[in-house]
């Protein structure tokens, strides 16, 4: 009997111990994060200029698909996210195994390296891609010296291509940051289970994809969510890279709900509104994600 | 037990105290990021409060702009010429960039907390209308302060006035100018005289000659940013907008005769687009064009090539053809003073500015040698405006400009102003591209127009 209100007073502590540990973060997060969302949701049903703010129930919503503009945006992000992901996350994959061998020399040196991108600022490296695929820039100076263009070609000029240099910037700054993640997912595979493999007689390119790819299944899921997430609220590379342009080619949605909210009329309701279907939107992909990456046998 | 309770409650009890601690500090710490600003600006308007009966005309005014080369400058200027007669004044200038204040302006006036702004601050023209109608609340109406608005050039003025009512003490000056390299033109064949007076057809025709010859483009620009369509539509007396303020860009005679040259002067190679502002800058300073057409602002950035001294002439822009009130003048951006409702002595900034931006030729005279051109008219007709320069070939630049400042026809820059700049830039893209200049006229208008219906 004396025992047991023992053990119930000691857990009343542990919990107590862990409350006092939890609420100072927990009000922090509450109040700089919750708060805020949720000023944002009952915002998304305002609208007006400025500080003249009147409700408007689902009115920015419907807004929405009529915007030519935001549907451009939507349409370049999914480009990004489809195009850009897959390419990023299988050749972060790839890097990561090829530095997980051990008789590799070097793979401190090696992991820096391709690591160090993520090191530049967004702003900067954006600028310098922008510089470096300019009509005068490095890349056309190359083409033309090495007799494959006559004159410099604007690659942020046309549509096509100056989406095909975010994607290029974008799988440069973001692959190492993610092979950091599968290359500690690998530390956790027992080396013992590829020398098995080999000994049965498996192809390198049969370990990856039998053993390998399975086993890091929890890490591909959490970097495909996360890159999902970064590629959705994309907007640095779509400011300073190309400016939005040409003609709202490249623009992101991150980039337009800026616009409407500082450059152009400011337009709060219908900004939250957007933020707020990025959301939903990065909600239903990991949700979609989740339900397929997490099949367990 | 009863000892670890013990020490579980005071650990609690710490941890609250802590809270409440960061919830104290908090409070300081997170004004502090706005700025040592807020906290200065704050102790300033209630320092004039209490000095005012004191000491007489004793006051302390805060202002935010942003280059310290040319506008905070222009500012400890006036401060000076202002002193003179009020001995006890001073002037608490604070650095800020165009983009801060615009975002703090946000910032306050949404949260309606307005007593963080200063009592004037230098807004760029083009945002003018747009923070004015979207805050009221945040600007001082200076229509009655004594300031006499005649005297400023009426196209610069017109950008602060907002329903008959002046919110704004124009400051610097965009008129546009025609910058020409004689030495490259001579090669041509040219002089800076051919192309003074002459209209856009002429200049397309000259510039192909330039461009045979010299193999240089007349004029570069920025692509996906609408300043030479804006520059061409004003010096029509053009605009967006029609005076109700509702969109007009089809059925718009001037704006489609100036999409129509600029895709021919692109076409022909004489004018050339690039991606950045600094590439922009850099084919006037690496001899990649003969030219430029811009605000005269731009000089600063021509004058940086300090080896390109006296091969530079400055004359005035081409006209477009059939269109009624074409000239060869116009403006590009600009700013001007407005002073905010948190101004607790309207009286006192609005003389302040009144007796310097808006009354002292002496002012603008200290303040030229910086590229701060007056929009004040009478300033024009001082000696120091009529000094030669050097880089520009010997010419009396700043008189010259002030001159076109005079001349150049307002537009109605609208409240949507930056939404159609953007809508032009994309229909221009595509229609260099290839595309139809009226079904792109129309899909800016329809982007517009969205833009507007809350």
């Amino acid at each position: 009997m004396k025992e047991k209100k023992k053990k119930f007073t000691l857990s009343q502590k542990h919990n107590a111990t862990g409350w006092a540990f939890l609420t100072p973060a927990a009000l922090l997060i509450v109040i700089m994060s919750f708060v805020p969302m949720v000023k944002a949701l009952i915002l998304s049903f305002k609208t007006g200029v400025g500080a003249n703010m009147k409700w408007a129930g689902l009115y920015n919503y419907a807004r929405m698909f009529q915007d030519s503009v935001f549907r451009q945006s939507l349409f370049n992000n999914f480009f990004y996210l489809i195009i850009q992901v897959p390419i990023m996350l299988v050749l972060a994959l790839v890097l990561a195994s090829m530095l997980n061998n051990k008789n590799l020399r070097c793979e401190g040196l090696f992991r820096t390296m391709i690591f160090l991108p993520c090191a530049t600022s967004l702003v900067s490296y954006a600028i310098i891609f922008r510089s470096l695929f300019a009509v005068d820039g490095f890349v056309n100076t190359v083409l033309i010296k090495m007799g494959i263009l006559n004159t410099g070609y604007n690659f942020l000029g046309h549509p096509w291509s100056a989406r095909i240099i975010i994607i290029i910037a974008l799988v440069w700054r973001w692959t190492g940051y993610n092979m950091v993640f599968y290359l500690s997912g690998l530390q956790n595979i027992e080396y013992s289970v590829y020398e098995a493999a080999k000994i049965d007689g498996a192809s390198p390119f049969q370990t990856f994809w039998k053993i390998t790819v399975p086993l890091l299944k929890p890490t591909i899921l959490l970097t495909t969510i996360m890159s999902t997430n970064g590629t959705l609220q994309l907007f640095d590379e779509s400011v300073n890279l190309t400016n939005g342009g040409p003609a709202n080619a490249t623009i992101t949605m991150s980039h337009y709900i800026y616009n409407m909210s500082f450059k152009y009329v400011p337009n709060f309701g219908y900004s939250a509104a957007m933020s707020y279907l990025i959301l939903i939107l990065v909600a239903v992909l990991a949700f979609v994600q989740m339900k397929v990456g997490d099949k367990r046998d | 037990m009863k000892r670890k309770l013990l020490s579980a409650v005071l650990s609690v009890a710490m941890m609250a105290t802590l809270l409440v601690g960061c919830g104290n500090s908090k409070a300081p710490a997170a004004d502090a990021p706005a700025g040592d600003t807020a906290a200065k600006q704050e102790a300033a308007p209630a320092g004039d409060a209490e000095a005012a009966p004191a000491a007489e005309g004793g006051n302390t005014l805060t202002v935010w702009c942003w280059d310290p080369a040319f506008n905070i400058n222009a500012m400890k200027e006036a401060e000076k010429v202002y002193q003179k007669d009020h001995p006890d004044f001073t002037l608490n200038v604070i650095e800020t960039p165009w983009q801060d204040i615009q975002t703090k302006l946000t910032t306050a006036a949404t949260s309606g907390q307005l007593d963080t702004l200063p009592d004037i601050f230098l807004m760029q023209d083009n945002a003018f209308q747009k923070n004015v109608i979207s805050y009221p609340d945040a600007f001082a109406d200076l229509t009655a302060t004594g300031i006499d608005f005649t005297q400023f050039a009426e196209a610069k003025a017109a950008y602060s006035v907002v329903d008959g009512k002046n919110y704004g003490v124009p400051f610097d000056n965009g008129a546009v100018v025609a910058a020409y390299r004689t030495d490259i033109l001579e090669q041509a064949g040219f002089t800076v005289d051919d192309f003074t007076d002459i209209t856009w057809s002429e200049y397309l025709e000259k510039g192909k000659v330039v461009l045979e010859k010299t193999g240089k483009p007349l004029l570069s620009c920025q692509a996906g940013e609408s300043d030479v369509i804006c520059m061409m539509l004003q010096s029509a007396g053009g605009s967006f907008f029609d005076a109700e303020g509702n969109p007009a860009m089809t059925d718009n005679d001037k704006l489609k005769e100036v999409m129509n040259v600029y895709s021919e002067l692109v076409k022909a190679g004489v004018l050339v687009e690039v991606n950045d502002w600094d590439q922009y800058v850099g084919t006037l300073n690496n001899e990649t064009v003969a030219g430029t057409i811009n605000g005269c602002w731009i000089m600063a950035s021509i004058q940086s090539a300090e080896d390109q001294s006296g091969k530079w002439a400055i004359t005035n822009m081409p006209k477009l053809e059939n269109v009624d009130g074409a000239t060869n003048y116009s403006n590009n951006g600009g700013s001007s003073w407005a002073v905010t409702s948190n101004c607790k002595n309207l009286e006192l900034a609005a003389d302040f500015l009144g007796s310097t931006f808006g009354g002292s030729t002496e002012l603008y005279d200290n303040i030229i040698s910086t590229g701060a051109l007056a929009t004040y008219l009478p300033a024009g007709s001082s000696d120091a405006y009529a000094a030669p320069s050097e880089f520009f070939s010997g010419d009396a630049v700043s008189k010259k400009i002030t001159e076109f400042a005079g001349k150049t026809p307002s537009n109605n820059t609208g409240v949507y102003y930056y939404e159609a700049r953007d809508a032009v830039a994309v229909a221009i893209t595509n229609v260099v591209a290839g595309a139809d200049i009226d079904s792109e006229l129309q899909v800016a208008q329809d982007t517009v127009s969205f833009a507007m219906g809350q």
